[in-house]
């Protein structure tokens, strides 16, 4: 088949449809300012993406719950199926295509073939290694077998929510599918993580959007995500900042504080050491977020969020054990323990120090034996 | 897992557990010493020696009138350092947490901004301190590896601090994670060093104060 | 306590700053920024513009600036995939352009510096477009009278 060569540019499909200029400029302009570019470079962007051929994509899905999915399928900018009829070929994605079974299977295989090299691979879930990774099967093949067989051709992989970029939710203690991130899976592939537990769906279509605007991995952070939209924490972007700056926190969810807005870090808030878009690009069309809501942030977009102990023990509380937050009971009962032990020690050194002095004295052997007391 | 949950994970559990081992251990070495027998007759009854001990507690902790002179560099040097570390160690938020979580209580809280300024001061006095040991002809003299290590530890802790509040040098998780590394430091270090004075300053003098006292001579 | 309704509610309003990078940022700071613009605009011909979704701005804020750039004499409106409104501001050459889509959710709020902002300038792809398609309408037309001669 043909179609490399046949595919037009997205600017020749979109004159096609009777897309006028300023509709795409709009367009741009809307995106530049969701991903936070300055606001000359949508111009640039119309130019690039009206020149780009639209990628083939191949959507895998592995241990997951759909939920970023579900997620993407909300994205107000680009919307779904601008994403998926205008900027890419979506031509694999188990739960959207209309095929199934050995069809769905064989496009797959076809967009694989005609684009060897090209395609994005883009990823939702963790795989599952354990017992030669039949804790997820699907069309005779265990999810290992196809992920490792789809990253061969791909030209990079975009691993969409927490489970896909750090294991997630089944990498959890104590992960009995020997789950794994898609990064530690694809030895010398470029990897691009788009974690959230979902992750915001105009990061999500922002990061696709933008792969296909320049043709290459955008600049990453050490977890491999974005640095556009995860370059900044929730906490210094959060509008309550101000709140945590004069020392004015939420202490319940039903008191004065909490009522009157003020900073949810004593509730559990992960803001701090959570790096995510949510306090900026927010959600439902920059509605709300969760602490806009009045809830801590969980840290849903950072490694091991589910295995940090509870979501409402603040960031500075000592974390014990499996359990998490450690209690007074527990730490008096450690120091005591401790304590208890030390004095000891302490007694065993002192007994063992007289006796040795006992022994210096019974022997006056040198006459430049001073007798030094202790 | 991560440097933040390994730092206040089990490295914070050891940590703390040597620190009540060591104390314990020291302390009762210091309780168990042999004191030479008093052998004068008691000047005093053991009332005045008692208020004699706690008074040596207040007076020598405020510097000698004859010898202020000279002392005065160093006294005031101690003294702003110390309420520097009391204020920023126990009255910022994220601290009283910390330390709330131990025992089930929190307290008030200063505002970050006058925490950062006493944190930013306290550095510079630090800075000072250690300085003025250098440059001291009889304080270079006195001083070992442990004054150095102890001064060490504890600046660490407070510059770790300061960047995390500042965000800079690394992200704001790999900071904290470091801040919280080196109190577990200081933990495990305090109770060999001299960082154990806390301990036994208080206890020490008022001990010397009423034997002083007994013996009839002024605490 | 006893009940909810017995706890005080007074929603503080988001203290302003005057610091980097925090919430409330000053106003006067995007005036200045603007001022800049225009004078680049003069002396290069370069056009700019200020993103207002990455300037952290309540909507009290945003309120306050546009009272201070006030009302212009031009005010467009544009029917493309839901509503943008461009309208100059008092000062010559300040553009407020607000994007909507067609729900009218709000997508980007800009402040352009343009002698005419880009957006309203028509390609030259759909002058050619425009061009063919009255071309094409007319040869139909005449082709139409063409074919039936006897009306």
């Amino acid at each position: 088949m043909a179609r490399p060569e046949l595919e037009p540019t997205i600017g020749e499909l979109l004159d096609r449809q009777g897309v006028s200029r300023r509709s795409f400029v709009k367009y741009c302009t809307a995106m530049a300012s969701l991903l936070a570019l300055p606001p000359h470079a949508a111009r640039a962007m119309a130019e690039q993406l009206r020149a780009a051929r639209r990628p083939s994509v191949i959507y895998l899905s592995f241990q997951e719950c759909t939920g970023c999915l579900e997620s993407l399928t909300r994205s107000f900018a680009p919307t779904i199926e601008n994403l998926i009829f205008n900027v890419v070929s979506l031509d694999y994605d188990d739960t959207l295509m209309a095929a199934a079974g050995s069809q769905a299977e064989a496009a797959r295989e076809q967009a694989m073939r005609a684009n060897y090299g090209k395609y994005l691979l883009v990823v939702d879930g963790a795989v599952p290694t354990g017992d030669g990774g039949v804790y997820h099967c699907a069309a005779g093949r265990t999810g290992l077998d196809i992920l490792t067989d789809c990253a061969k051709g791909a030209a990079a992989i975009v691993c969409v929510g927490t489970c896909a970029s750090f294991g997630g939710l089944p990498f959890a203690d104590p992960n009995p599918t020997g789950a794994r991130a898609i990064s530690t899976l694809v030895p010398g592939k470029p990897v691009v993580n788009v974690s959230g537990c979902p992750p915001i769906p105009e990061v999500i279509a922002g990061t696709l959007l933008q792969y296909v605007t320049s043709g290459r991995v955008p600049d990453l952070d050490e977890h491999l995500r974005p640095t556009v939209f995860f370059g900044n924490s929730i906490h210094d972007r959060c509008y309550r900042r101000p709140f945590y700056d004069q020392g004015k926190f939420a202490k319940t969810f039903d008191d004065e504080g909490a009522r009157n807005g003020w900073c949810l870090y004593e509730l559990g808030c992960k803001g701090p050491t959570t790096y995510n878009a949510c306090a900026t690009i927010k959600w439902n069309n920059a509605v709300s977020f969760p602490i806009q809501s009045g809830h801590p942030c969980l840290g849903c977009a950072e490694p091991n969020f589910w295995d940090r102990g509870s979501f409402y023990s603040p960031i500075p509380s000592p974390r014990w054990g499996k359990a998490g937050e450690v209690s007074p009971v527990q730490a008096a009962a450690i120091a005591a323990g401790a304590a208890v032990a030390g004095a000891a020690i302490g007694v065993g050194s002192v007994l063992l120090g007289r006796r040795r002095i006992a022994r210096h004295q019974q022997e006056p052997k040198s006459p430049s034996g001073k007798g030094n007391e202790e | 897992m991560d440097l933040v949950d390994f730092a206040r994970g089990p490295a914070l559990k050891v940590a703390f557990v040597i620190f009540f081992i060591g104390v314990l251990w020291r302390l009762v070495n210091v309780l168990l010493l042999r004191h030479k027998r008093n052998l004068s007759e008691p000047r005093r009854s053991v009332g005045a020696s008692v208020w004699g001990g706690l008074k040596a507690m207040g007076s020598r902790s405020w510097p000698h009138p004859e010898f202020i002179k000279r002392t005065i560099t160093g006294e005031a040097l101690g003294y702003s350092y110390h309420i520097g570390l009391f204020i920023v160690i126990l009255l910022f938020a994220p601290h009283i947490i910390f330390f709330g979580s131990f025992i089930g209580i929190r307290w008030p809280a200063l505002p970050n901004s006058v925490v950062t300024i006493f944190a930013v001061i306290t550095v510079t006095l630090f800075v000072a301190v250690l300085f003025r040991r250098l440059a001291h002809p009889v304080l270079r003299r006195l001083s070992n590896f442990d004054d150095f290590f102890s001064w060490f530890v504890v600046a660490l802790l407070l510059v770790s601090g300061l960047m995390a509040t500042a965000h800079v040098g690394a992200p704001y998780p790999t900071i904290l994670g470091l801040h919280i590394l080196s109190f577990d430091l200081l933990l495990i270090w305090y109770p060999f060093g001299k960082l154990m004075h806390a301990f036994y300053i208080f206890p020490t003098r008022a001990v010397d104060g009423y034997l002083l006292t007994r013996k009839g001579a002024p605490s | 306590m006893t009940t909810l309704a017995q706890i005080p509610v007074c929603v503080e309003p988001v203290p302003v700053s005057h610091e980097e990078g925090t919430v409330g940022g000053g106003i006067g700071a995007i005036l200045a920024e603007i001022a800049e613009l225009l004078e680049r605009l003069a002396r290069t011909g370069e056009p700019g513009a200020i993103d207002l979704r990455s300037l952290p701005l309540s909507p009290a804020d945003r309120a306050q600036l546009l009272q201070a750039l006030g009302t212009g004499e031009v005010d467009a409106r544009m029917q493309v995939n839901g509503e943008s409104r461009i309208r100059e501001t008092a000062v010559h050459g300040v553009w407020w352009t607000e994007h909507r889509d067609s729900s009218g959710e709000l997508l980007a709020t800009l402040i352009e510096v343009a002698r005419v902002p880009d957006i309203l300038i028509v390609g030259e792809d759909d002058l050619l477009r425009g061009a063919s398609r009255l071309r094409a309408s007319l040869t139909l037309q005449s082709a139409a009278q063409g074919e039936s001669p006897h009306g």
